[in-house]
């Protein structure tokens, strides 16, 4: 392979990115083969490869991440939708601002896990629950961003609109919406992030399926493997959401890209 | 067609801006008649109100004294009878340059609508750049794609803030024969801002001199030459002095001045 082509490739960075967690997965494994540690406490990366293939061949991997994708979905487009919604309507309506952006501040004071009892209280610990919950996680960053994004549309695109006579939904969709299109993009960035803890999360609370599940399992039968590789599974899955919706951010945000570096 | 609308009168017009609890006059006692299929422009030293002025045109300032009319009727916000040309570009970065040239044009069926962005982006000269986004044009481009777009949506009004200040100077004297063309063709009025007054001399029919502090109409001088106009005859030279002269830019020292 040519020097030039590993580059195209964006490889050296990418090489140099996963280094630490080679070296790291390899003195691992060292340590627990040359009996430093019990591997009881400490799986050997080996081992847990091992689990994940049995957890995949058994198909109980696909229904647990499954069973949580389902609730992160449900939950985020239901906070996420609310978010947005919430966050152009107090954009665009000091009024409406004025009642909920206060309202807003002060529940984000509270630590989103304090909700979790109340919620049990009211919904149990079924799965409306675990929508509801992971529903307030997505909700924050999506009504923020929003909100920031629409606020600051600039005067100048308003203005535009007025003169060519763009109204309601048309203003809102072929104005409004694509000039806070960058902030929209972040919010959900950052929505469907924390739906993902958050489900995490509920499921560790209370269930009988999902990633958080096989791992409070693996933890009451006392299956170290279990526990990490559900930990694993949480990264990697997370860090996938994560590159998908950065390349359908770059997709979206074509138009921002000059060609010579000059901005928009 | 005959054409008798787009007649726009300013009277005994005054606008103050509010800055720091301070009225601050920008334009004071602002008269003017453009008649309907006139071309008019409006030159004055920078920051003199010329775009305040064109804002009030186009309804998007509304607090004055005075009157502005248009055919006889107040003008109280825009309306699709009166187009512009903003001094910057103004283009929706996030639309391609035919999105943007065919924003006005939305209530129009796909094919007219392709139909007259192809046509007004030939005639600005960019065809072929339909699917460019403005981050990728150049300032001058981008000044042509927003002409175009002023052009596109059909107005009687046509109002222009230094439509072709960041043109060189081919371009720009290639613009304003074009220009020119669409207004005997089009019938329509326009009222352009420029610094350039060979522009200014080409184009109108009547040049408005404004003077800042507060903003004033100091002269209006009429372009009585028939087109198209030759940019070396004596009466360019000669009209085109006398409008130096305003500017105390006498072509004794001419030199001393522009520098
Ligand atoms: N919204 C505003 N609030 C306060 N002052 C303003 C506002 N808009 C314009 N002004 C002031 O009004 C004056 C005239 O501005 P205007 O943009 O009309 O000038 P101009 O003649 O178009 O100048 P230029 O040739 O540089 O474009 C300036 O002193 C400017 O600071
Ligand atoms: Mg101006």
């Amino acid at each position: 392979m040519s020097k030039k082509f590993i580059q195209r490739l964006g490889l050296k960075d990418k090489l140099l990115a996963i280094m630490v967690p080679l070296l790291v997965l390899a003195a691992w494994q060292g340590a627990v083969s040359q009996k430093l540690c019990s591997d009881l406490i400490l799986t050997p990366p080996l081992t847990l490869l091992n689990t994940l293939v049995e957890l995949a061949q058994s198909g109980d991997l696909t229904l647990n991440i499954l069973a949580s994708l389902k609730r992160v979905m449900i939950g985020f487009l239901l906070g996420g939708t609310s978010g947005f919604v919430l966050g152009i309507l107090m954009a665009l309506s000091p009024f409406l601002n004025r009642i909920f952006g206060p309202l807003i501040k002060a529940l984000q004071q509270v630590p989103e896990f304090a909700w979790m009892p109340l919620i049990i209280m009211f919904l149990g610990i079924d799965e409306s629950a675990k929508y509801f919950f992971v529903a307030i996680g997505a909700f924050y960053p999506m009504v923020l961003n929003t909100y920031q994004g629409v606020s600051g549309v600039p005067e100048k695109y308003h203005e535009l609109a007025r003169v060519f006579d763009y109204k309601s939904f048309r203003y809102l969709f072929k104005v409004i919406i694509p000039s806070a299109l960058p902030s929209i993009i972040t919010g959900i960035r950052l929505s469907l992030g924390l739906s993902w803890m958050f489900v995490v999360g509920a499921e560790l609370f209370g269930s009988d399926s999902g990633v958080g599940y096989l791992m409070t399992w693996g933890r009451a039968v006392f299956q170290i493997d279990l526990v990490m590789a559900g930990l694993v599974l949480v990264g990697v899955i997370g860090f996938a959401m994560n590159l998908v919706l950065e390349i359908a951010e770059k997709r979206f945000l074509l138009w921002r890209e000059p060609v010579d570096g000059r901005p928009a | 067609m005959p054409n008798n609308k787009g007649t726009l009168e300013i009277r005994s017009l005054s606008k103050s801006f509010i800055v720091d609890n301070n009225s601050l006059q920008i334009l004071n006692d602002i008269n003017l008649t453009v008649h309907s299929g006139a071309f008019v422009t409006i030159v004055g030293s920078s920051g003199c109100g010329k775009t305040t002025l064109l804002r009030i045109m186009l309804g998007l300032e509304n607090h004055y004294t005075g009157e502005a009319l248009i055919d006889g009727k107040q003008i109280i916000g825009p309306g699709s009878d009166r187009g512009i040309v903003f001094q910057d570009h103004r283009l929706l970065p996030w639309l391609t340059v035919g999105e943007n040239v065919a924003f006005g044009l939305d209530k129009l069926k796909r094919k007219e609508k392709k139909l007259l962005v192809d046509e007004h982006l030939k005639l600005v000269g960019l065809n072929g750049f339909e699917s460019a986004y403005p981050s990728q044009l150049s300032g001058g481009m981008a000044q042509r794609v927003a002409i175009a777009r002023a052009l596109a949506s059909k107005p009687e009004i046509l109002l222009l803030d230094e439509p072709l200040g960041a043109l060189d100077a081919l371009t720009r004297m290639y613009m304003q024969q074009e220009l020119e063309r669409l207004w005997l063709l089009e019938k329509i009025t326009m009222i352009m801002v420029t610094h350039d007054i060979d522009e200014a001399i080409y184009l109108s029919d009547k040049v408005v001199i404004m003077s800042s502090r507060p903003g004033v109409i100091k002269k209006i001088i009429d372009v009585p030459l028939s087109r198209p106009r030759n940019r070396a005859s004596s009466d360019f030279t000669r009209i085109k002095a006398e409008i130096l002269e305003e500017f105390h830019l006498g072509t004794e020292y001419p030199f001393a001045y522009a520098i």
